[in-house]
């Protein structure tokens, strides 16, 4: 059943909260716990016509690295597309960008859609629940979800009145990592308040090589860190929350900053000498980048009777900045006069509003419907061009039913229509154009190249839908399929640039004719559970009739430092693929668990693989578990990636080794909860695939050890 | 229930091995071959002089077929920083070039000329000069190379 959305999530957060009041959530130890979270995450998959995934403290502790895109990393399926330590999105079953939602708080996140070097900006030590939901999700939110969500809850407030909080410390060896977050929280009555502030600083990241290829060029890495990979993050946010009988609000406001260096071979021609070590590994240099998201959301709902009524508001400000020391291909181009070295600037403002109902009045029967809406518009600046400015505004109206004949089958249906308008401006780049009427340009070519963005205005309407059951035979098996047809919107990027990219150095075109992407997908998964054995196997095909890609056209560009012009084309493309999981509980105290992953995709048109298909990986582990002690080690083989697209490396595969261990110490009424751990134990030499930095030649992190400290406190109020 | 519980793990496992096997059936029967190009002269570090054509000589080799060069020449002043207080203002133009050359139909190519003639007045310094080819299918491979613009070089080029 489809109901596993944002309401039904805040529903079953409240259900479970209900059982978890019986203990304190923050003073409960392991074992109790776990009782807590296999019911919420029981719940939440028996409602779910989609294979989902729920993490929760546990996964989060194991695999705390201080970025949430990279922890999520470690489900199978899903992947962390990385730009250094610093800036990672999210990729799903080999789809990443636009084709990716994250949702906080019943708002989706914008920001780490635009391109291969924007991240997701969130305070990873502030996450409370995740919910992953590989496959299809336009259903539930929209266009750009088409690959799949993220939905990130908030745990539910303690039942008891009390001051509670906690201090978390991090540290890490490979960047130097110092990190910290203090949380203080306060419950009376009905309300619920907590407020927390994270802030990480880390050095240059450690590489096991001394020297990268880039260019057909070597270029030396000094001391083996990565010159100028150094940064910052710092997270504020504040939540409060409010019930009373049947009435439930809540109100986040939070804001993200990061600023991080770029090697600086990243940007431009590397010189041997750009890259001598400065003597301090910390400082960020330019070119650097800055982030800042705001974000305030608000949370409403009712109920009478069997009906219940859901509002959800959300205003977000993403600012992005990125520096570089002014430079230009075209000589007429003077440093402007103030901030001279700010090359490019991005802000973007985006309000959201939902409201839905839902219905039990039929006792077999639940309905859903509501309405999306959702504005954004950006300004942009700087010496230099990347995005052109836009507005975009979309609406969608959804239904959705849920039917259960008996107490083991359910059927969930839905189907939901968006309409969007988009309407991007014109940027012409005077300086390009005076050099190139300079070299000698004219007439229609000059024309076609001093338009860095085309005014494009388009109005796109799209049907979304899926159908799927839900059978759980016995206790111990259950069994889903899912039919879905999913959409999404051609972004600005797609529709309407020209020019090169100053990421990826490709003269990168849109195609304002562009329709608006539709995919269907079949998902299966069968999930066994039963005496401490756990098995699940999720197999899963997609077609696309017009997936948008950037197609190498085979005609040169004129701009200096390109080659031939990329232009975002559609193409008929599958995916097919599947995750498995293996558990079992051995001799008292031993977990081993494998998992595995596997994913193919196929442009039809080309007969070639999509770029960016991540490696079929596979990930064992042995863990020891006695009381407050828990100790484990892993080894994570990842296979050869030689499924290459036009233009991209294969890449070579790879073996990780990593051990940790996780301890509870009681102090007083507190229990100290550290967990220690090490990454690339043998410090291999690797490169990941989907790295912005593969095609640069630059290995991953090497070794890293890790400590994080996490100490609750909870004071009790009368 | 228990015979429909085998029904569906054979079920499962018949999907798992479809899923499996039709990965294998459609091969990759499109290039993503790279051409190769095997850039002669000039070499990394060369000092050329302004006002005479350059000696250009590479081999270009494809699996597939080949369809195209570009060479393109823009300087290098400062670490690649090309900003407008570092002109000369001798009355010299900072040398750019951007010209491509069709090898359609052909798997392999020696490819030896003198068209890129140094204007006189282009400004001495560092440049960056880089050679681009793709064949048919649209697959890149790129070179780049670190030279110097001079007027005062001997022409050491047996041609």
């Amino acid at each position: 059943m489809r109901n596993g959305f944002l309401t039904g999530m805040l529903m079953f957060a409240s259900i479970s909260s209900i059982s978890a009041q019986k203990e304190d959530s923050v003073m409960t130890g392991t074992l109790d716990e776990v009782v807590v979270r296999s019911s919420y995450k029981r719940t939440c998959s028996l409602n779910t016509v989609q294979h989902v995934d729920v993490l929760e403290k546990t996964f989060f502790r194991e695999h705390f690295t201080g970025n949430l895109t990279q922890t999520l990393g470690h489900i199978p399926g899903v992947h962390s597309m990385d730009i250094g330590a610093g800036f990672s999105k999210p990729m799903i079953r080999g789809m990443g960008f636009s084709r990716i939602s994250v949702i906080e708080n019943g708002i989706k996140q914008e920001g780490q859609q635009w391109g291969a070097d924007h991240g997701l900006e969130m305070d990873a030590f502030g996450v409370g629940r995740v919910t992953v939901r590989k496959g299809p999700s336009s259903l539930l939110y929209g266009s750009d979800a088409m690959g799949g969500a993220i939905e990130i809850t908030q745990i539910p407030p303690p039942s008891e009145n009390q001051w509670l909080g906690e201090v978390d410390l991090l540290g890490k060896s490979v960047n130097g990592t110092l990190g910290a977050s203090l949380m203080v929280g306060c419950k009376k009555g009905g309300w619920f308040s907590k407020f927390r502030f994270s802030e990480q600083h880390f050095g240059d990241y450690h590489v096991p090589t001394d020297t990268v290829v880039y260019l057909t060029q070597r270029l030396p890495i000094e001391g083996e860190k990565l010159k100028n990979t150094a940064g910052l993050e710092r997270d504020a946010s504040w939540y409060v929350d409010y019930r009373k009988g049947r009435y439930q609000a809540n109100v986040a406001v939070s804001d993200a900053y990061q600023k991080v260096g770029f090697f600086s071979g990243a940007h431009g021609i590397p010189d041997a000498a750009q890259l001598k070590d400065d003597g301090n590994s910390r400082d960020i240099d330019l070119p650097y980048s800055t982030v800042n998201h705001l974000k305030l959301t608000a949370h409403q709902q009712y109920g009478w009777g069997r009906t219940f009524g859901y509002l959800d508001l959300g205003f977000q400000n993403n600012h992005r900045e990125e520096w570089s020391l002014f430079h230009t291909h075209y000589g007429t181009q003077t440093p402007p006069e103030t901030n001279p070295n700010k090359e490019l600037e991005f802000s973007l403002n985006t309000f959201s509003s939902s409201l839905k109902i839902r219905n039990f009045s039929h006792d077999n029967w639940e309905h859903t419907s509501g309405c999306d809406f959702q504005y954004q518009e950006n300004e942009i600046g700087g010496y230099s061009f990347l995005l052109p400015e836009y507005d975009r505004l979309m609406c969608g109206l959804l239904w959705l039913s849920t039917w259960k004949p008996t107490s083991k089958l359910s059927f969930s249906g839905g189907i939901r229509y968006d309409h969007g308008r988009l309407n991007i401006a014109a940027y012409q780049d005077i300086y390009l154009a005076a050099y190139l009427s300079g070299q000698g340009y004219g007439g229609d070519v000059l024309e076609s190249y001093r338009w860095r963005s085309y005014a494009v205005e388009r109005d796109f309407g799209d049907f979304s839908g899926s159908l799927g059951c839900v059978w759980n035979p016995v206790a111990s098996t259950l069994f889903k399929m899912n039919v879905g047809r999913s959409f999404r919107l051609p972004g600005a990027n797609e529709l309407a640039s020209n020019g090169m990219h100053h990421g990826t150095f490709r003269h990168e075109q849109g195609n304002a004719s562009l329709a608006t992407e539709q995919g269907w997908q079949l998902d299966i998964s069968y999930t066994y559970e039963c005496n401490g054995l756990y098995f699940m196997l999720t197999p899963f095909g997609s077609w696309f009739s017009n997936y948008i890609y950037l197609k190498p056209t085979g005609e040169w560009s004129i701009l200096p430092h390109t080659g031939q012009i990329y232009r975002y084309t559609e193409a008929q493309v599958t995916f097919v693929g599947l995750e498995m999981e293996f558990s079992v509980n051995f001799l008292r105290h031993f977990t081993y668990k494998v998992d595995g992953e596997y994913v193919r995709s196929r442009n039809l048109d080309e007969h070639i693989p999509l770029p960016f298909s991540p490696p079929a990986s596979m990930c064992n582990s042995v863990a020891w578990q006695k009381k407050y002690f828990r100790i484990y080690a892993e080894w994570q083989g990842v296979m050869a990636q030689h499924e290459e697209s036009r233009n991209e490396e294969s890449t070579p595969g790879y073996n990780l080794w990593n051990m940790g261990a996780t301890f509870n110490i009681p102090i007083s009424k507190t229990e100290l909860e550290l967990t220690l751990s090490a990454q690339n134990i043998l410090d291999n030499r690797y490169y990941n695939h989907l790295s912005f930095y593969r095609k640069m030649e630059i290995p991953e992190p090497g070794r890293n050890f890790q400590l994080l400290i996490k100490v609750p406190f909870k004071i009790k109020k009368k | 229930m228990k015979t429909s519980l085998k029904i569906l793990n054979l079920c499962l496992l018949a999907v798992s091995f479809y899923a499996f096997s039709s990965c294998d059936d459609d091969k990759n029967d499109g290039d993503v071959t790279k051409p190769i190009i095997n850039l002669e002269e000039p070499a990394e570090g060369d000092t050329l002089k302004i006002g005479a054509g350059i000696h250009f000589e590479m081999e270009l080799s494809d699996d597939e077929m080949l369809k195209s060069y570009k060479v393109d020449i823009h300087s290098n002043f400062d670490g690649h920083v090309h900003s407008e207080s570092l002109k000369v203002a001798s009355g010299t133009v900072d040398f750019t070039y951007n010209h491509s050359w069709d090898v359609s139909g052909k798997k392999n190519t020696h490819i030896h000329h003198h068209e890129i003639v140094i204007p006189v007045d282009a400004t001495p310094g560092k440049y960056h000069l880089m050679v681009y080819c793709t064949d048919e299918a649209g697959n890149e491979s790129y070179i780049a190379r670190n030279v110097v613009l001079s007027t005062e070089v001997e022409d050491d080029h047996d041609e």
